[in-house]
């Protein structure tokens, strides 16, 4: 299954260098995978992926497995580990279906999801506050912060990618920081799981700049456990980084980054438009792609290989190209190419001591790269005007004109923003373009809905749907947003709240490999109170209260009589008396003042 | 039971005005219902929708943050046909329930104990509304009206209370504790509106029997009758929800613990969102004892009229409960009418009207401008809900006030109409 799983993986970027040793104990492999997207885009995915025995593991032999991260999930008991950077969005539009079928990739921010072995569920969490704390330490992330109100237990959403036996204790636990600005600070301890830490091998193209520059990047760490059918186990991990970087934007020289606009005479203008001069001009469309090279686009060489990876061959071929065979792609002298039988990919065998570099100039474009188109489109925004309430809106385009798309959304909501689930509804919009309701349960076939406690757990929505072919589905749901205490506040309040995207499971792919999709985080704006007046509200209220308890009180408890009698009853208390006294004396100086005028 | 013409019409035009206003506006229920005036976390019709949904598809809808409405109301709703499809019945419920309220009301006025009671007889008895007048100034109160095509559940608690009230006035004292109970059973606050209410119920007593009961078992018969009636209906609710804790927690300790500070008209939320960390069970304490302060002192001191002292406490609740809406205004509004004749003792009814329409008028606004305009802040709607507090605290005051005076011209017959004042 697992091997099935990472051949399909490869095929779907049509790359097939290993396959048959992907097993071999103890040993390590990289890759880089290069293809150029439109748009003046360029994909690049990097791989690592070493493997140790579970013996070596169980007793802290750690060769090409990092010690730390090995450390952390034996101590936190976790027997598979998923965890992803991402900041940026894949433009599916343009640049057609995901790496790796979208399952090396997270939603924007960090995502984190184990499986974590304990006796019950309280155990299993205290292990994963365990687990996110030391990894938050590891990877110099906000991972702490993900506590019981960011923590969900998917039911059907995820499924382990590795081996377990004796599955009955193992809990998934499931976590998202929507917020999360991945950098730099990321990519150096990521850096330092690797055998090679950055030194040696692709990894050396890592340069923190152009990574985190890019249109859309993820980085992943996967921990699993593979077993093969005689019982003997490995523990896997892998690390990826996807990214598309634009290219014209990365060649930029890092001295003057700035964004000049070209000369007049180097313009490409439609000159059969009538409007047409000297300081007039209608851009035409590029004929050819970018000229680029990985030193330009990436602000450093590629250095010889890592010494530690595998010598069966295969593994040389550390970088592959896609484009087509007919263009011209200009590698360094002691490399050589290899071409691939698909018409498109090219590998290349580097010199383990010499710097690689592959260099691609301005060509016109014969047959271009074919883009996967993607299986499912999702887009999920929310609706709605005002600080009060809102409605969510996911919208599913299935572009098939044959097959239904059964797929998984998985939602997972915080606990201020209050889903109304009796709201949810539908609209298909089919081939004839006529948009109409249609009622929930034609679509959805299972719900799983666990709803938030305030201030103790997030809402988690699992839904089971189905897309028919050449149909596009729109869900929508209200909400409420809740207004909370002043000090849950961040400092920037009124910027809003960020809400985790919905995570796309699609069941029915072609081959049954997993294929995932996640939508893109929301800004959620919540109601504020006025931060700058506690005291004032404060004294106010009280001041209301004690108006309303001071009169009703005072009316209670004194006693009513008229005024005759008032005045007498006056006369007779201490304050009377002396007020008669004042008055008797004031009437024996003021004779005198009137005498003296 | 004679039913004159004048009350048909009045009942009849109170059902065909509500059943007009949803056929000339069908979105108007749901726009109030989304009013934060009207419904509050406790007793908002979407939220039971909510749990309703989850409890029909056998998830509990305890086990989350946003229906904290008593478990009877579940199967009860559940019965209805759903409200998206077909919203008629479970409006003409709502309508029959408001009509409901208002025979109560009828009942409570023709009784005369608000004039005329054990050990009090008012002194301008002349001066005096008629059942009819009282239900009407109920059924055409536009916070009634407002509550009402809202669907709030505090309607309900609305007929527990009046309920309670007209069979005291009637002499039933077990049905009196039996719907005070499904009052408390449903929104906590109402049982402390026992102890005059079982005073009410012992005057009726003593008019009516031979022999005098002694008091104190008397009234701890009846806090029997009232914890068993509540015990009785919590049974039931762990029949329908099956977890007692988790319902407890969800509905009464949110009552009593304030966590959600959705706005609403009272003096809570803002209050509860300000607050600092540390201060917050202290004072979730202290306004909660200011609460329950009233009851001690106006019972004592109004021994005599103990129906004047349930028509204060509703409205002390309507200004100084944790989760107020106008339904609790409205409630308030129905008595004050049964006292006609004290209007001539108050002092400052044009104050005290004058905020509340005041309060009224620009609440909504402030409240757009807030939320929606984002053109002022919290503290537009802040001040407009102290103000609407304030209205109501004068006008409480002031009725008090006069309830007082004429227990003393009652007393000193020879100085009626002559300057009073208070030492």
């Amino acid at each position: 299954m697992t091997a099935l799983f990472l051949c399909s993986l490869l095929l779907a970027l049509a790359v097939t260098p290993w396959s048959s040793t992907a097993f071999a104990s103890p040993d390590y492999h990289e890759q880089l995978f290069l293809q150029p997207l439109p748009q003046s885009s360029l994909l690049a995915s990097f791989n690592f992926r070493s493997n140790t025995s579970q013996q070596s593991f169980d007793n802290q032999h750690f060769r090409y497995f990092p010690r730390a991260l090995g450390q952390i999930l034996q101590h936190a008991h976790t027997k598979e580990l998923h965890l992803r950077f991402t900041t940026g969005r894949w433009d599916a539009e343009s640049w057609g279906s995901r790496p790796w079928r979208g399952s090396k990739e997270g939603g924007t921010g960090v995502e984190l999801w184990a499986w974590i072995d304990a006796p019950g569920d309280e155990e299993a969490f205290a292990k994963w506050i365990t687990l996110t704390q030391s990894l938050s330490g590891l990877f110099c992330a906000s991972l702490n912060f993900v506590d019981s109100t960011r923590t969900t237990r998917p039911v059907v959403s995820f499924e382990p990618a590795g081996n377990h036996q004796g599955a009955d204790g193992l809990h998934l636990l499931h976590g998202t920081l929507p917020g999360e600005v991945v950098c730099t600070e990321n990519l150096t301890p990521f850096l330092k799981l690797l055998p090679c830490k950055g030194k040696a091998g692709i990894s050396t193209l890592f340069d923190g700049h152009k990574l985190f520059d890019a249109a859309w990047q993820s980085m992943s760490v996967d921990v699993q456990p593979i077993c093969t059918a005689e019982g003997e186990c490995t523990v896997q991990i892998e690390q990826t980084v996807d990214m598309v970087l634009d290219i014209e934007r990365s060649k930029r020289p890092r001295a003057n980054p700035i964004p000049r606009p070209l000369p007049n005479d180097q313009l490409a203008c439609d000159t059969s438009k009538p409007y047409n001069s000297e300081d007039t001009c209608y851009p035409l469309e590029r004929i050819t792609d970018n000229a680029w090279s990985l030193s330009e686009v990436f602000g450093r060489n590629l250095d010889g290989v890592c010494p530690l990876t595998g010598s069966d061959g295969t593994s040389e071929q550390s970088v592959c190209l896609r484009v087509p065979h007919e263009k011209q792609v200009f590698i360094t002298q002691e490399a050589s190419e290899i071409k691939k039988d698909d018409g498109f990919t090219r590998c290349f065998s580097l010199s383990p001591s010499q710097a690689f570099d592959i260099s691609v100039p301005e060509q016109t474009v014969t047959t271009p790269v074919p883009i996967e188109e993607p299986i499912l489109n999702a887009e999920r925004t929310i609706v709605g005007h005002g600080q009060e309430r809102g409605g969510m809106r996911i919208i599913f385009g299935n572009p098939s004109n044959t097959t239904a798309v059964d797929f998984i959304l998985f939602e997972s909501l915080p606990w201020f923003l209050r889903p109304y689930i009796h709201t949810l509804q539908a609209t298909i919009t089919g081939q004839d373009g006529i948009r109409r309701e249609i009622p929930t349960k034609d679509l959805v076939s299972s719900t799983y809905y666990r709803p938030a406690i305030d201030r103790e757990r997030g809402t988690q929505l699992e839904l089971a749907l189905s897309v028919p072919a050449a149909s596009t589905v729109t869900l929508t749901y209200d909400f409420e947003k809740a207004i909370l205490r002043y000090t849950e506040y961040p400092p920037d309040a009124n910027r809003g709240f960020n809400v985790a995207p919905a995570v796309i499971r699609i069941l029915n792919t072609p081959d049954s490999a997993p294929f995932y999709i996640r939508s893109t985080s929301l800004l959620l704006p919540l109601p504020t109170p006025d931060f700058s007046m506690p005291y004032n509200v404060i004294i106010l209220t009280s001041t209301v209260i004690a108006l309303a308890f001071g009169t009703v009180f005072n009316i209670l408890v004194r006693r009513v009589v008229s005024v005759d009698e008032a005045t007498a009853l006056v006369a007779q208390t201490v304050k009377g008396r002396l007020l008669g006294k004042l008055i008797a004396l004031r009437d024996r100086i003021r004779p005198k003042q009137t005498k003296v005028e | 039971m004679a039913v004159d013409r004048r009350t048909v019409g009045v009942f009849g035009a109170a059902f065909v005005l509500r059943l007009l206003l949803i056929c000339l506006f069908p979105s108007l229920p749901d726009l109030l219902t989304g009013r934060v005036e009207v419904s509050t976390p406790v007793n908002s019709f979407k939220r039971l929708q909510e749990g309703l949904y989850l409890y029909t598809r056998n998830v509990s809808p305890y086990d989350g943050g946003v229906f904290h409405q008593a478990p009877l109301l579940l199967p009860l709703f559940s019965l209805l046909p759903g409200v998206q499809s077909n919203p008629i019945p479970t409006a003409i419920l709502y309508f029959l329930v408001d009509l409901v309220n208002a025979r109560a009301l009828v009942t409570i006025s023709e009784s005369g104990q608000s004039v005329q009671s054990q050990l009090h007889s008012a002194v301008r008895k002349h001066i005096r509304w008629d059942g009819v007048s009282v239900a009407a100034w109920f059924l055409f109160n536009p916070f009634t009206i407002a509550t009402c095509l809202a669907r709030s559940t505090s309607v309900f608690t609305t007929t527990g209370i009046l309920f309670a009230v007209s069979n005291a006035v009637t002499g039933n004292s077990v049905n009196a504790m039996l719907a005070l109970g499904f009052a408390s059973y449903l929104s906590l606050y109402p049982a402390l509106l026992f102890v005059p209410l079982v005073l009410l119920c012992f005057d009726q007593r003593l008019q009516s029997a031979n022999k005098p009961p002694n008091g104190i078992i008397y009234g701890l018969q009846h806090a029997g009758i009232l914890l068993a009636s509540i015990a009785g209906l919590l049974g039931l609710s762990v029949l329908i929800t099956g977890n007692f804790w988790e319902f407890m927690s969800a509905t009464y300790g949110f009552h009593l613990l304030v966590p959600d500070l959705t706005p609403n008209v009272g003096l809570w939320w803002y209050f509860f969102i300000e607050m600092f960390d540390s201060f917050r069970e202290f004072f979730l304490g202290v306004f909660w004892l200011h609460l329950a302060s009233y009851v001690g002192g106006l019972t004592m001191r109004l021994r005599r009229q103990p129906l004047f002292v349930v028509a204060s406490l509703l409205g002390v609740f309507a200004i100084f409960k944790p989760y107020p809406s106008i339904s609790d205004a409205s409630l308030y509004f129905a008595t004050l009418p049964l006292y006609r004749h004290l209007f001539p003792l108050m002092r400052y009814t044009f104050f005290a009207i004058s905020a509340i329409l005041y309060s009224s008028l620009l609440g909504p606004a402030f409240y757009h401008l807030w939320i929606y305009a984002g053109s002022g802040n919290a503290n537009f709607f802040y001040a407009i809900t102290l103000v609407w507090s304030l209205g109501l605290s004068i006008l409480l005051a002031d009725s008090i006030f006069a309830a007082i005076r004429d227990e003393w011209e009652q007393d000193h017959p020879d100085a009626q109409g002559t300057e009073v004042k208070q030492v």
